[in-house]
């Protein structure tokens, strides 16, 4: 079976291999691709439906079950903001629908820090082989479909 | 498994007394560590590290999504 990933934000679609952190790109945690979003306040949304396996401010991890994990990661080394600027609407182990708001977050504000805002998808721990239709160019919408994952 | 892979990476990192501060991100660990000639990265990536990048006294640990897991299992044995 095959699950639809859809973006978590509006934005620039782009390969994984062009986000400034070796982790991912190198796709050293898994493969997927980046969207560099749109600047202004909004909501980053479930890139699957599934359960909340871990939430931080600047960073989630949705599970499908059965091994299907998708992290979304809302800038770079965004850590060290320590939640400043992001409001979470989420909580670890709820259920959640693909498009569902999960952290509003401003990336202007982001790069106001020096950080850059791109945002990485990544199909954890996955094999190359199982993703499909990637999208890595193009304007796409938050909840537009980017890839699938088998 | 999972306590004797916190072992094995707290091995690699020198031990507890090299370790000064170990903090989870969402992919890995970030560690300050007293003395970087004592990590050892061959050991790190035995240890199921995906990766290492070191900056410093920085080191981290790119574990995947269980470095919550971990980095809690490593500040027991500490």
């Amino acid at each position: 079976m095959s699950i639809e990933v859809v973006s978590p934000v509006s934005g620039l679609a782009a390969p994984l291999g062009e986000v400034p952190d070796p982790v991912f790109s190198q796709a050293m945690v898994g493969p997927g691709m980046a969207v560099k979003p749109r600047g202004g306040r909004s909501a980053a949304v479930a890139p699957i439906a599934g359960t909340v396996a871990t939430l931080h401010p600047h960073a989630f991890v949705i599970s499908a079950g059965e091994g299907i994990a998708i992290l979304v990661h809302l800038g770079i080394d965004t850590v060290k903001l320590t939640g400043e600027g992001f409001t979470v609407h989420a909580a670890q182990g709820d259920t959640v629908r693909a498009g569902q708001r999960i952290v509003s977050w401003d990336p202007t504000e982001v790069e106001t820090h020096g950080l850059s805002s791109v945002c990485p998808v990544v199909a954890l721990e996955a094999g190359t082989e199982m993703l499909g239709d990637l999208r890595e160019d193009g304007q796409v919408l938050a909840g537009e479909a980017v890839f699938t994952v088998e | 498994m999972v306590e004797d892979k916190a072992a094995a990476i707290l091995a690699a990192l020198g031990g507890g007394n090299n370790v000064v501060e170990i903090e989870p991100c969402i992919t890995r660990l970030r560690c300050e560590v007293e003395d970087g000639s004592r990590v050892d990265e061959t050991a790190l990536k035995s240890a199921g590290a995906h990766g290492v990048m070191r900056q410093g006294s920085v080191v981290q640990v790119v574990v995947g999504p269980e470095a919550d897991t971990l980095a809690g299992d490593i500040e027991d044995l500490l």
